[in-house]
């Protein structure tokens, strides 16, 4: 049987390196040879680590031959957007004033996925110091949608070049950061997986951050199972990361058992579905009308206040990134991409009464949230209500009037930021303009395994995670 | 919130907060701090007297 390896899952490539049905070397080249041959046009990496990968490539192949594998990620690649610290390796956030940042040790997720086996690409491009969700950079430019044949539609943001790299087959997986939606938003305009886990789920430390209640860490890839799998690998206690919980990490590969029934699903339609384009909106109605012809139990659920978050997350976000970057601010104001320095600006005008007005609305939106899942297993949503815009488009009109895009790619992802549940993006459908549709299910705290478990149900009922762009 | 702010109240709003910015340089921000304030003035409507603020943290 012939493998695409540019397109093998990473539970597949871990199992054929396993078995020495493929080298780790080989993998890692058809991937570089990928890198070289398309990246150019679709700008999804911003360093490439092409010598040390395959040195670490070798190395796992010779480890491998003399019986000596290192974990279940042992001789795959993988590559990390540019906020994850890396040993000698450049970690510019997409930036300009970070441009010759070299940190001396990893991030502790990127040291837990080596000490798995994984071998890292390369560094993917981000929005600066990821503060915005189209996916745009004044400094690099635009990472592009591999969906969109024309070159002009946005990839998604802030994990911009983690969506376009997993999407394109140029890494098998990636790892995004997500504080408004920053994962699942790519994941949705690119077609992937992508998971942000529950907050203290997985660390933060060595991770540049943009607000730190709101940051979360996670893995974008092809499938559910995927997730899973790197979950596994980087999730747990870290001393290093304040938020980070003692909780024991489960099995989620185990989870996955495809049975979903008497799985309590709750449709959220206000504010949600009823905002989503009439394509979107369809598409979720069939995903949720899929996983009850599957058993689980579907009712719509109603969350009360869930639309003041846009003023509470906009006033933590904007507060706590001003704290950040206060120092680069005051001397380096004008290295910043335009945007992103109007958008740092305006949290000086927030006053210490509106941070905490919004903590006070978040812990609302939260309870609302968890009472929802007091009764339900997890929530179905829109990732995004529309599918990715054109890269000039400013303005939309969504399903209860207009938006500008920037609110309207954050508006249904950063709720589950502010009270961090646990929420999977996953691909449920395509628009007639072969563009992907993105949905979400969002579990209890700390139950990532419910998430993934109806997530990957939903994946071997359908096969939208499966198609591939075509790439001129 | 309905005041319109001009460049020069701006400036002198963010000298308090720390930055030396001139009006000029904040002239690109000044729909976008209106807007954020209109934004930030519906968090009145919510019932939050008895709520108390979160940091989110969850530490099990």
């Amino acid at each position: 049987m012939s493998v695409d390896l540019a397109f093998a899952s990473v539970i597949d490539l871990a199992r054929m390196i396993a078995r020495k049905e493929v080298s780790p070397v080989e993998v890692v080249r058809v991937h570089l040879e990928r890198i070289a041959a398309r990246d150019r046009s679709l700008r999804a990496y911003i360093t490439v680590c092409a010598e040390a990968a395959s040195e670490a490539a070798r190395t796992a192949e010779a480890a491998l031959m003399s019986g000596r594998p290192s974990g279940p990620l042992h001789g795959v690649p993988i590559a990390l957007k540019d906020l994850y610290d890396t040993a000698g390796v450049a970690t510019t956030a997409g930036s300009t004033i970070l441009a010759d940042r070299v940190p001396a040790t990893d991030a502790t997720v990127v040291r837990r996925l080596r000490e798995a086996g994984a071998i890292v690409l390369g560094k993917l491009h981000m929005v600066e110091f990821a503060y915005g969700p189209e996916g745009l950079n004044a400094h690099h430019g635009a990472p592009r949608n591999p969906w969109d044949a024309d070159a002009e539609r946005m990839p998604g943001g802030s994990s911009s070049g983690s969506g376009v790299a997993v999407a394109a087959g140029l890494a098998p997986a990636a790892l995004g950061s997500d504080t408004g939606g920053s994962i699942r938003i790519p994941a949705s305009l690119c077609g992937i997986t992508g998971l942000k886990p529950t907050y203290g789920r997985v660390s933060r430390a060595g991770v540049l951050p943009l607000a730190w209640s709101m940051d979360h860490v996670g893995p974008m890839t092809r499938t559910v199972a995927d997730s899973a799998l790197l979950l596994r690998a980087i999730a747990g206690y870290d001393p290093a990361d304040a938020s980070s919980s003692v909780l024991p990490v489960p099995d989620y590969l185990a989870a996955l058992t495809g049975d979903v029934k008497g799985l309590r699903v709750g449709l959220l339609r206000d504010f949600f579905l009823t905002s989503a384009t009439p394509e979107v909106r369809t598409a979720i109605e069939t995903a949720a009308r899929a996983l009850q012809g599957a058993g689980a139990v579907v009712d719509e659920v109603a969350l009360p206040n869930v639309a003041h978050v846009a003023a509470a997350s906009y006033a933590v976000v904007a507060s706590e990134a001003l704290a950040y970057h206060t120092s680069w601010l005051k001397t380096r104001a004008g290295d910043y991409d335009p945007e992103v320095r109007k958008r740092l600006q305006l949290g000086a005008f927030i006053s210490g009464a509106h941070y905490v007005r919004a903590q006070q609305a978040r812990a609302l939106v939260r309870d609302e949230i968890d009472a929802a899942l007091a009764q339900r297993d997890v929530l179905l949503a829109p990732a995004t209500p529309l599918t990715a815009p054109r890269l000039d488009e400013r303005q939309i009109t969504l399903g209860d009037g207009p938006s500008d895009v920037r609110g309207a790619l954050i508006r249904l992802t950063r709720p589950f930021n502010c009270s961090g549940h646990p929420a999977c993006a996953v691909p449920c459908g395509f628009s007639a303009q072969g563009l992907p549709i993105g949905m979400q299910l969002v579990g209890r705290p700390f139950d990532e395994a419910t998430v993934l478990r109806a997530a990957d149900a939903y994946q071997r009922l359908t096969d939208w995670h499966t198609r591939r762009p075509v790439l001129a | 919130m309905s005041e319109v702010f001009d460049a020069d109240a701006l400036s002198r709003a963010a000298r308090l907060a720390g930055f030396d910015w001139t009006p000029q340089e904040l002239e690109p921000a000044r729909p976008a701090v209106e807007a954020a304030l209109r934004l930030l003035a519906t968090l009145d409507a919510l019932p939050l007297d008895a709520v108390e603020p979160t940091t989110q943290y969850r530490i099990l």
